[in-house]
């Protein structure tokens, strides 16, 4: 199995902070991962170093066995759209088509014409006077006809509404699904993630909490609903992601290598939705009443 | 990247164009009328030769002066061009990419970023350096009628700072300074306003403290009484600083030349001068007039260097934009 991108124990930090630490992670290639997180939770730094805008300050990153920082070859590989897809908005759509073509090798501007003329995108007007949703197009379309072998989307669909949304992720899936290229997009927004991705990596507070393959995600969770937990060992659970009491009933969101077989407890499937946000709800900080001064 | 360059910075290189061809329309015709006027007074004849600068001559220029010294206050719109360069072109050529967030589609084309830098550093650089000398070669023409024996010396500081190489030096600089400021703040205010403050501050800082001192000045003494030793030899000169010294050599009156024929003598019956005590003399300290283009080349020279490490400075920063 090829990989197209793997970090070991890659941490930036600004100032005292850090944006990202000890990320560890392989992404197998011809995948559709979706980076999720919610703001701040370091899913701009992580793409920023895959595509060698940043250096990273501890661990490696490697895109096609290369580290990206400082090896502009590797960008001809790499199809990359950055967050609120920012574009020369004083240039047209036409422009932007014939600079791809002067500042790449291989550039296939066929097939950002034809996504452009079949999104009916006006050519001839300057893409700051486009709405969100066009110009979040015309940047897809510039990144595709590249035709890079990794798709690297920073909250692509962010700015756009529910209908604009769903087009875009529509036609993104129609191209990469013929091409085979590997895809990484970060999103807050769960609802898109489901339909059209196949490999999750949830990112929370600078670090990695969750990556692997949708399936095996959804399979290996479980929601289990049963009398009052006490925090005992629970037979086939490796570990309890998040639980919910109630004064004589549990609810317990857990990892489960094999089939639960407890007769106390009621076991429910789980959806990818559920599993992001059972994560995400683990690391929810409280640090902050002490910096506000108040009593928790 | 030239087609990207030249896209991206065509209006802008219009609206120089028309600030130069604007400068021209003002330059070339006062130019034109001062030196109709200068030739109609007689003065070159005047200028040619200094030792027969007679009474009439002094009139002359002194009624051509009168005439355009307002013009000089089209001078200082001279020495702030070089700033506005600058402003215009430095500060914004990677602050606005960075603020726009285009700088994060550009870099990930299939051009590495030192590439990117230094096709728009050489771009701009080269761009900035044609208007410079046109601009440079213009004014110096304009104002040499103006800068004459009874006026006002070339090497004086208005002067001195709007024509010849300098301007050429002082607006690569600017630019360059831009372009820096631009890679360290990510915003174009900041990045304008340390752009100001930095010309602004080394130009006046080198101007005074500096200037003077790049190569050691000229002593001259001239005895309080007689015909005088080299009356002219300064004409178009430097002077730093004069005045009357004793014999023991401290000075009695800073500011101050005096000439006195021999046997006048003043109110109080005394030989003119002799207040000064006995053995006092004119002392001036000074730059001659040839120097003036020495001094040129090394301002130039100091503020090109600078311009060029600002560059190297600015390419080594971009590298660790994100």
């Amino acid at each position: 199995m090829e990989i197209v991108l793997e970090t070991d124990r890659l941490g930036k930090r600004y100032g005292r902070n850090w944006a990202l630490r000890d990320c560890s992670l392989r992404l197998p290639a011809g995948r559709v991962a979706a980076l999720v997180g919610p703001n701040g939770a370091g899913k701009s730094t992580l793409l920023h170093m895959a595509v060698g805008l940043l250096r990273p300050d501890s661990g490696s990153v490697r895109v096609f066995d290369q580290p990206p920082y400082g090896h502009p070859a590797i960008l001809e590989d790499i199809g990359f759209v950055a967050q609120d897809t920012p574009l020369y908005r004083d240039f047209t759509a036409e422009d932007l088509i014939t600079l791809g073509g002067k500042l790449n090798r291989r550039w296939d501007a066929s097939v950002a014409r034809a996504r452009l003329a079949q999104l009916g995108i006006p050519p001839r007007k300057p893409v700051g006077k486009l709405s969100g949703g066009q110009r979040a197009q015309v940047a897809l379309a510039l990144a595709l006809a590249k035709r890079p072998r990794l798709l690297l989307l920073d909250e692509p669909v962010a700015s756009l509404d529910p209908l604009a949304r769903r087009e875009f992720m529509q036609s993104l899936m129609g191209s990469v699904a013929e091409s085979g290229t590997t895809v990484l997009l970060s999103s807050h927004i769960l609802g898109d993630l489901e339909r059209v991705c196949d490999y999750l990596i949830v990112l929370h507070s600078a670090e990695v909490k969750l990556v692997g393959p949708v399936e095996d995600l959804v399979d290996g969770h479980r929601r289990l609903v049963g009398p009052r937990h006490d925090g005992g060992p629970i037979a086939g659970v490796e570990s309890i992601v998040k639980a919910s009491h109630t004064d004589r009933q549990s609810t317990l969101l857990v990892r489960a290598g094999q089939p639960v077989d407890d007769r106390l407890w009621t076991v429910h499937e789980v959806t990818l939705e559920d599993i992001i946000l059972a994560y995400l709800a683990e690391g929810s900080a409280n640090a902050s009443y002490d910096t506000w001064g108040v009593p928790a | 990247m030239m087609w990207l360059t030249w896209r991206q910075h065509r209006k802008q290189a219009l609206f120089t164009a028309i600030g130069l061809a604007a400068l021209a329309a003002f330059v070339i015709p006062t130019g034109l009328a001062m030196r109709h006027t200068y030739t109609d007074l007689g003065l070159p004849d005047c200028a040619r030769d200094a030792s027969e600068f007679s009474e009439a001559c002094n009139q002359a220029f002194n009624q051509f002066n009168d005439r355009y010294n307002t013009l000089l206050l089209a001078g200082i719109l001279f020495l702030v061009l070089p700033l506005m360069v600058g402003l215009f072109w430095g500060a914004p050529l990677v602050t606005r990419e960075v603020e726009q967030g285009t700088h994060r589609f550009v870099w990930t084309q299939g051009v590495s970023r030192k590439r990117w830098a230094l096709v728009k550093f050489a771009s701009v650089g080269a761009v900035t350096l044609a208007a410079a000398v046109a601009y440079g070669l213009g004014v110096s023409w304009w104002q040499e009628p103006l800068t004459n024996p009874n006026g006002n010396s070339r090497f004086g500081f208005l002067f001195f700072d709007m024509q010849g190489v300098v301007p050429v030096g002082y607006t690569l600089f600017a630019v360059a300074l831009g372009v820096f400021a631009g890679t360290v703040w990510p915003r174009m205010l900041p990045a304008m306003a340390a752009t100001l403050a930095g010309f602004a501050g080394l130009r006046i800082g080198l101007t005074v403290l500096a200037r003077p001192r790049y190569m050691p000045a000229r002593e001259v003494s001239d005895p309080l009484v007689g015909a005088g030793g080299q009356p002219y030899e300064n004409a178009g000169g430097w002077v730093l600083a004069h005045g009357i010294r004793n014999a023991s050599g401290e000075m009695v009156a800073s500011g101050v030349q005096v000439r006195c024929p021999e046997g006048v003598t003043g109110p109080d019956g005394r030989q003119c001068g002799a207040e000064f005590g006995p053995g006092a003399y004119n002392w001036m300290l000074y730059h001659p007039a040839d120097r003036f283009w020495p001094f040129q080349y090394i301002e130039a020279g100091i503020f090109t260097a600078l311009a060029v490490l600002l560059l190297v400075l600015a390419i080594w920063r971009v590298r660790r934009i994100a």
